[in-house]
């Protein structure tokens, strides 16, 4: 009987097994990713309104680029190379640093790549600014771009160095640096409302763990969700607590692969603690860490439910990050049309730090 | 290192560790104290640190009072339902990709890997209106759906199917089993802490997402206990006190921190791979 079965099984061959398992993935695939996206750029070339269009299928008005013009761009929009000094003297600093360190061989050609990169963009970017009677249609989503990368440019440093940190101290096989490694990695697992929901009464002036320490030492408690020196800090502290531990698991793996021959020769030359962390951890883990900072960045740049829960963007829009706009542009405005368009803007970036990503976690495999 | 030197490190490590976990310890803390105390002060003892004075009537009040019981069982369901759906289209689409050859094999590799590179923040808009025009809205299949196009899962199947040697569905394909076979009784069960490690990624996903069903559940009916959460949150302090807030958030945690707990070794690489992928 069983014979039968295999033997009748047999008639099935390699191609028509093989359609036969792709199907379900590529059908859920090409339904739930594919189309949604092709679907996202048709949306956003379209004045589309949530309610209209849910009323009246015909009610959508296709515009073109009309969308990503009203998001992006303004009236009287003009450049200059000094109209953000700060920011552009950086992004020149960056793109000669760039240069200069593939120049002198001491950064991977890939690395330099994106440097130089991001760079150019920091100068050429922050230059356009509205000129004389001049404006910007959305007065918001520029602003709202560069809170996001302020949170990026907080948070991402902030983990990665404390990561770094606590991995290479904790980096021994017993028991007690398991135990610890535990207690670090504790707070990743909690879910994103869970996390504002303890940060939110951690940072509450009235109940705060925070405030009652401030009060023991007869300090006046700082309103930390609503004062807008001190929401945007709250929220990276949140989000540096909550999101330590993969940091930390890949820093512990990448320092797994040093050899131990190293550390001992090192020590012959009497490098031993903070010097061999200088001389032979961080150099042997420049790939680790270009990796963890990239995937950082793509993780954070898509921070929405920290300010969504915590501050609502707020105050006077200083946490207000993208994806949160995208959100409220799209169900609270019904403006699907220029959501769509963000999203699209979103994409784009979030594709760029992907192939990053891909280029840098290839290298290892030379 | 020297042993005294060891010593040292563990005790100047274990004050940064305590001081992160200190916040969830306090979440715990304010869970087993009486509303009408912490609405005067939440630093009765040690800074509130310890539960004293004890009360353990705002768990019963979660079970009596609210939805959180009704969100809890659709976020076991949804993740479940989550779980086994991503790891049928994975293992199955994984063993295909790794292990059979078929015209166009490349070319589906590199579509399937080109959506790793698409955020679920960039398309819940279009989803929103697909599942809107479907009628699908405020239900099970519309929470969990969506995740089950995302490549990750295949890619990690097809990394660990391409590990396997091939004598062993050589001599299979030599006693004359089929392919679906040799897949079904050959290869799933050599996949199993492929499969755990997926299975645990999913879960959590599953269990922690918050934008899409934010988006998709507008019923309270069909709240996820992280969006529950999220709906209660607001407003915590007046209407439902901030004990019985804080059980809600220790009930939403329980079945990730237990798993943690429990698995931790799948956990963390679960997570590193989907931390690394996707």
């Amino acid at each position: 009987m069983a014979r039968d079965r295999i033997a009748g099984r047999r008639r099935l061959t390699q191609k028509q097994a093989a359609a036969l398992l792709l199907l379900p993935f590529f059908a859920v695939y090409a339904m739930f990713l594919v189309y949604p996206f092709l679907r996202g750029i048709w949306i956003s070339l379209h004045d589309w309104n949530l309610l209209a269009v849910a009323f009246n299928p015909d009610a959508k008005e296709f515009i073109g680029f009309e969308n990503y013009q009203r998001v992006m761009w303004g009236q009287n929009i003009e450049w200059s190379a000094w109209a953000s000094p700060a920011l552009q003297v950086v992004g020149l600093a960056g793109a000669g640093l760039a240069a200069f360190l593939r120049r002198t061989d001491r950064m991977s050609r890939a690395t330099a790549i994106a440097l130089g990169l991001a760079s150019v963009l920091l100068f050429v970017l922050p230059g356009f600014h509205p000129g004389e009677g001049g404006r910007w249609y959305d007065r918001r989503f520029w602003p709202t771009v560069g809170n996001t990368l302020v949170f990026v440019g907080l948070t991402v440093p902030g983990v990665t160095l404390t990561a770094l940190v606590i991995a290479a101290a904790i980096n021994r096989e017993t028991r007690a640096m398991a135990v610890l490694r535990t207690l670090f990695f504790l707070s990743q697992v909690l879910s994103v409302t869970v996390v504002t929901l303890i940060w939110q009464i951690m940072f509450s002036p009235r109940q705060g763990l925070i405030a009652n320490i401030t009060e023991v030492f007869g300090g006046t408690p700082i309103v930390w969700l609503t004062d807008q020196q001190f929401a945007m800090a709250a929220i990276v502290i949140t989000t540096i607590w909550w999101s330590l531990g993969i940091a930390m698991i890949l820093f512990l793996a990448g320092l797994q692969d040093i050899s131990a021959d190293l550390y001992e020769a090192g020590a012959l030359d009497n490098a031993t603690g903070v010097r061999a962390f200088r001389h032979i951890t961080l150099p042997n883990l420049k790939r680790t860490i270009t990796l963890v900072i990239v995937l950082q960045i793509i993780l954070h740049f898509q921070v929405f439910g920290q300010s969504h829960l915590m501050t609502q963007g707020g105050p006077n829009d200083t946490t207000q990050v993208l994806v949160r706009y995208i959100y409220q542009t799209g169900f609270r405005d019904s403006e699907l049309g220029r959501a769509s368009a963000m999203a699209v803007f979103l994409f784009v970036i979030m594709s760029g730090f992907s192939v990053l990503q891909f280029v840098v976690g290839r290298e290892d495999d030379r | 290192m020297n042993t005294r030197g060891y010593y040292w490190l563990v005790v100047a490590l274990s004050v940064p560790a305590f001081l992160w976990l200190v916040p969830t310890l306090w979440m715990v803390s304010l869970s087993f104290q009486p509303n009408e105390v912490l609405a005067r002060t939440t630093s009765t003892t040690a800074l509130g640190l310890l539960p004293i004075p004890f009360t353990a009537e705002n768990y019963g009040a979660l079970f009596t009072f609210g939805q959180t019981p009704w969100w809890f069982l659709n976020s076991v369901i949804v993740a479940l339902g989550m779980t086994l759906g991503v790891l049928l289209v994975s293992t199955t689409a994984g063993y295909a990709l790794a292990r059979l050859d078929f015209p166009f094999k490349r070319a589906l590799i590199l579509a399937a890997l080109a959506g790793l590179m698409v955020p679920e923040q960039a398309v819940f808009i279009p989803l929103y209106t697909m599942f809107a025009d479907f009628g699908w809205h405020n239900s099970y299949h519309a929470l969990i759906l969506p995740r089950m196009a995302v490549p990750i899962g295949v890619f990690l199947m097809m990394q660990f199917f391409k590990a396997i040697p091939d004598d062993i569905e050589e001599a299979a394909r030599l006693e004359g089993v089929g392919w679906l076979q040799i897949f079904w009784y050959v290869m799933l069960p050599l996949a199993r802490p492929a499969m755990m490690t997926l299975a645990i990624l999913t879960f959590l996903y599953a269990w922690n997402d918050y934008l899409w069903p934010l988006v998709s559940a507008q019923k309270r009916e069909f709240f996820t206990i992280t969006l529950g959460l999220a709906s209660i949150q607001s407003n915590f302090a007046q209407s439902e006190g901030l004990g019985r807030v804080m059980a809600s958030g220790v009930i939403a945690s329980l079945p990730v921190v237990l798993l943690f707990l429990i698995f931790q070794r799948y956990v963390v690489q679960a997570m590193t791979v989907g931390g690394s992928k996707g």
